[in-house]
């Protein structure tokens, strides 16, 4: 179950909306920073929490594929390779990630450090190539300049 | 008022409708899909598109509402060209294994292709697969067959209220699916089947044995598990039940049912069902013949009369039996065996509570339709869990909880968890006094209405006597509650009757039902109940609820019956048990009824039963008490017989026969035969004749016919006339002292997929719930260091047993729960009991356990 800190976080959505259905989907964004991915446990939670069937939940949460429903590293990467981006080689930046971190796009590493997904534009264009890791952006990436960024992320 | 016009017709309504509907109303079918008219429209399948004039595209019927000056088209180029295209798609992943799918025939993609769909698809890609589950027994769920329609999704959470299944991913990947293993809070009703159009949900049990246009016959008829009394068609194939179907148009249940009607039939064709009657020689039950038993029965029977008189002879009627088995029982003791003795095992619950309540708030107190339940805005619920005890009842409940009523649950009752607006949890043996300072509360906010001087006078007194109120947190929250209902309901469950001062609840409830103005239920566990009452299977009253001991009464019943009717009242069930032996009951006759095992205290039930001089018993199965008879005789059961049974809101519902039976013969023709051979012929010859002997004499089933009986409209009174009588003091017994010493105490479970014994000869039910667990809940097992299938052995001061323990959250106290449903173990045979002075019904003793880690 969710901790304390966790349960009045989610009291707090749910007293934004008159009704408790409205609170689901940010209440799973929370389950997943909670739980890494959408488990089954976490859906359980999430249900209990706000006394909503748990068929429900699995089935709102299955409809959105930026939900994980796949564990995940305790870190995700994700790096865009669309247009601006491929075009100053992001692309050779992601098979630096995938050789260096032994991450493959969509996978997990060996040690659950890292989890990759290579995103279409994240609105970076202009200062691309640009990743996100977790919920911190960070832009002009070189090789050099994602491993001083990794470096933080344990 | 609303004009419109559909194909050229003008269709005027009284209120707004959807245009689907509106077509319905004129003749005109429009065909649809994700449309049910028990569901809310959902506007999914688009295959009930129609053409409006002045809107641009088509627009789909089932949720359009039809508008004054509306001009629709339900047929045109257009719509067959979308509703083909629409059938392509709803192909491309479709197996097409028709030849294979049971629900070829009665398949409503299959008729909607036939006629409106394209010959062939023009789609060549892979289609999608989904490998079927086999997790589940009982459903079968193939959902490449799924057409995502939702029909199930919405029945299992909109109605069914069980929220078990969802549609899981989304495009042409998503499907049904349960949230994980297959069980996890399906309530087995079924009823995602019934409106399943396709194939992707069936049931096991009848999968692969026969097309639905093989069927021999169909037969209307009444489920036999609890007091609903819900309707469906029993479909035949080589004499034996296929399945059931509700219909949506039949029976106070539209459409729906609970586990127990769905899968539990199959009970009936139990190779354990007895065939040839037994007699006790040597010690030893044998096999006989029919003649050779039924003179037994009658020669000792008339021995018994003869030596000790009519007074020493018992019967015990069975709210399993038909209206006509009963009338003919109470008869049969009355007239030939010269006994008023006559009881049945609802006395330990419906029967006591509803002459109580009748005797303070007058005849009828109890008949209302449960279909009103949904416009109450508060209800109260005492007593067990509706849900479980009487299961499409408790629909009705949470239908109410939807529609904004506030649902006021006392007590542990799983199935409203997720619909209570309010929970409170008396104490063990508290619950009087809870219920007590609940009526004072309400008495001191309103006065009395000075209607009832009984009454009146009995909470003025008690507000006297009970000064402080029992401190239960919320308490103030559920008086305001019901101060503020305009149209309060009160749904009361056995359990509380149950209790050694049951009484004291009983007077609080009347006096709830009183000053609120409230409608009372009176859940029913078994599914004639009402009729055992109203047929004078109770020891003081006659067929139709008269009083005995009125000698108007008796002398009509007198004329009637031609022979005489004893003017004493007899004695009730558990003064019948105490007396059996050595007091001065000599012989019982048991009709449907299995006393060691059903009631408290077994032990000491079988031992007094053993000392009778004879004790017949009448039955399907070799029961605990048909193995300790001197006589047992092989009865019909549900569908091999005709007969009525009355359910919990005093419907006379007809159940039919449906199948032949070899062995066996009815309850009543069972009797007739004793009767003959005892020297007085009973003349009918089929059970039409005993109704109509019942509608001639008892004063509740007046002019009742199984014509009249048959269109579903038999409502109390009928043309019956109910009794204005009333109590005239309220009796009361002595209060008992009580201290609390153990830390648990035992329950009786009564679980959703079973009902009594009879439910674990079904196959299907015994797949759902196969046995027995000790249900302990969350924070009573962890202050004892109980976890999830741990093994223990539970002990009260009479017995002990052993079981795994399940955890349940909706379990609020320190209350654990064990059925009483399996052979070989049972709760009540580890209580004892004291007998309410007032009720006469048994209040559980000795229910403090010890739990023992094994
Ligand atoms: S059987 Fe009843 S509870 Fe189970 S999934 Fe179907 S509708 Fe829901
Ligand atoms: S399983 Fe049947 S009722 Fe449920 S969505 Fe699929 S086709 Fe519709
Ligand atoms: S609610 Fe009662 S009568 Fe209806 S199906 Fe279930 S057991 Fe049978
Ligand atoms: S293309 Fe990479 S941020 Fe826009
Ligand atoms: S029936 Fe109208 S959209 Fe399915």
């Amino acid at each position: 179950m969710f901790n304390e800190t966790v349960l009045k976080e989610i009291d707090e959505i749910r007293v934004k909306y008159p009704d408790r259905k409205s609170a689901l989907l940010p209440s799973l964004y929370i389950a997943q920073r909670e739980f890494g991915w959408l488990s089954q446990e976490a859906l359980l939670c999430v249900a209990k929490t706000l006394n909503l069937p748990e068929t429900e939940v699995r089935g709102a949460a299955s409809f959105y594929s930026m939900y994980r429903h796949k564990p995940a590293g305790r870190n995700l990467i994700q790096l865009c390779t669309n247009v601006s981006c491929m075009v100053l080689g992001a692309e050779r930046l992601a098979d630096f990630i995938s050789r260096k971190y032994g991450v493959q796009p969509g996978g997990t590493s060996q040690d659950g450090r890292f989890s990759l997904v290579i995103m279409e534009c994240i609105g970076a264009c202009g200062t691309a190539p640009a990743m996100l890791v977790n919920t911190d952006f960070h832009d002009s990436l070189t090789e050099k300049r994602i491993e001083e960024i990794l470096e933080k992320y344990k | 008022m609303i004009t419109l016009t559909i194909n050229e017709k003008e269709i005027t309504l009284d209120k707004p409708v959807t245009v689907l509907e509106a077509a319905k109303l004129a003749g005109i079918k429009i065909p649809t899909l994700c449309y049910h008219e028990a569901l809310k429209p959902y506007g999914g399948c688009r295959l009930c598109v129609v053409e409006v004039e002045r809107m641009p595209r088509l627009q789909t019927s089932c949720t359009l509402m039809s508008a004054d000056g509306m001009v629709v088209k339900t047929e045109s180029e257009a719509i067959s060209k979308a509703r083909r295209g629409i059938l392509e798609f709803l192909l491309i992943n479709h197996p097409l294994d028709c030849p294979y799918c049971d629900k070829a025939g009665e398949c409503e993609l299959q008729d909607m292709v036939n006629k409106y769909g394209a010959s062939a698809g023009r789609y060549k890609e892979e289609k999608r697969k989904v490998p079927e589950s086999h997790k589940d027994q009982i459903l079968a769920r193939n959902m490449e067959r799924c057409i995502v329609c939702t029909r199930c999704v919405r029945m299992c959470g909109d109605v069914q209220g069980a929220s078990a299944i969802s549609i899981i991913g989304r495009g042409n990947r998503s499907r049904m699916e349960p949230f994980s293993s297959a069980a996890f809070n399906c309530e087995y009703c079924g009823n995602c089947l019934t409106v399943c159009p396709v194939g992707a949900i069936l049931s096991r049990l009848y999968i692969h044995s026969f097309r639905p246009w093989q069927l021999d016959k169909e037969v209307e008829t009444v489920c036999s598990y609890c007091g609903v009394g819900c309707s469906f068609v029993a479909q035949v194939r080589d004499d034996s039940i296929k399945r059931v179907i509700p219909r949506f148009d039949l029976g106070l249940n539209k459409g729906l049912l609970c586990s127990r009607g769905r899968f539990g039939y199959e009970y009936i064709s139990s190779p354990e069902r007895l065939k040839t009657p037994l007699v006790r020689k040597h010690g030893k039950l044998e096999e006989s013949t029919w003649s050779e038993a039924l003179s037994v029965v009658a020669e000792r029977l008339g021995h018994i009369k003869k030596t000790h008189g009519g007074s020493s002879i018992a019967g015990i009627a069975s709210p399993r039996c038909c209206n006509e088995d009963n009338y003919v029982f109470q008869k049969f003791m009355r007239t030939v065996c010269g006994s008023n003795n006559i009881d049945s095992i609802s006395r330990t619950g419906f029967a006591a509570a509803q002459k109580y309540f009748e005797d303070l708030l007058g005849q009828g107190i109890t008949a209302n339709m449960i279909d009103g339940l949904k416009n109450s805005d508060a209800i109260l619920i005492l007593g067990g869990d509706p849900t479980a005890i009487n299961p499409v009842l408790g629909l009705s409940i949470r239908e109410a909880s939807g529609r904004g009523a506030k649902i006021l649950v006392l007590g542990n009752a799983k199935g409203l968890e997720r619909f209570k607006t309010l929970h409170i949890m008396p104490e063990v043996f508290k619950e009087a006094d809870t219920l007590e300072s609940l009526l004072i509360g309400i008495y001191n906010a309103r006065g009395t209405r000075g209607e009832k001087p009984a009454i009146d006078h009995g909470i003025k007194s008690l507000a006297g006597k009970t000064g402080a109120r029992t401190a239960v947190p919320e308490f103030d929250e559920l008086m305001m509650t019901l101060l503020e209902s305009k149209s309060a309901s009160i749904v009361f469950g056995p359990d509380l009757v149950q209790r050694t001062d049951g009484h004291r609840s009983l007077f609080a409830v009347s006096g709830l039902t009183y000053l609120l103005e409230a409608r009372l239920y009176l859940l029913s566990e078994k599914p004639n109940e009402q009729g055992v009452v109203d047929t004078g299977c109770v020891p003081d009253m006659l067929p139709g609820g008269r009083p005995l001991n009125v000698y108007d009464f008796r002398r009509k019943f007198e004329e009637a019956w031609k022979g005489p009717v004893p003017a004493e009242d007899g004695l009730t069930l558990f003064e019948i048990i105490e007396n059996a032996g050595a007091g001065k009951i000599k012989a019982m006759y048991i009709m449907g009824e299995n006393p060691v095992f059903n009631l408290p205290g077994g032990p000491y039930i079988k031992n007094k039963l053993q000392s009778l001089d004879l004790l017949v018993v009448q039955d399907l199965f070799l029961t605990e008490t048909a193995e300790i008879a001197d006589v047992v005789l092989p009865a019909l059961g549900w569908s091999e017989r005709t007969g009525t049974y009355t359910n919990l809101e005093r419907r006379v519902q007809l159940q039919r026969k449906t199948v032949e039976t070899l062995h066996g013969m009815e309850d009543w023709r069972i009797i007739s035969e004793v009767s003959g051979r005892m020297g007085c012929k009973m003349s009918y010859t089929e059970v039409r004749d005993i109704m109509e002997e019942m509608a001639g004499v008892s004063p509740l089933y007046r002019d009742i016919t199984y014509q009249e009986i048959g269109k579903g409209n038999c409502l109390w009174p009928y043309h019956g006339e109910p009794l204005r009588g009333e109590m005239k003091t309220v009796p009361a017994a002595a209060d008992i002292e009580r201290e609390h010493r153990e830390d648990f105490y035992l329950s009786v479970e009564k679980p959703l997929f079973h009902s009594g014994t009879l439910s674990g000869k079904s196959p299907a039910l015994m797949k759902i719930y196969p046995g027995p667990v000790l249900r302990v809940g969350a924070s009573a097992a962890k202050k004892a260091g109980l976890k999830e299938g741990d093994k223990v052995q539970f002990f009260t001061q009479t017995g002990s047993r052993e079981a795994v323990v399940s955890i349940e959250e909706s379990i609020r106290d320190n209350r654990v729960y064990y059925s009483n449903n399996f052979k070989g173990s049972g709760a009540l045979g580890l209580m004892t009991f004291t007998i309410d002075e007032v009720t006469k019904a048994p209040g559980l003793e000795g229910c403090e356990v010890k739990i023992k880690k094994l």
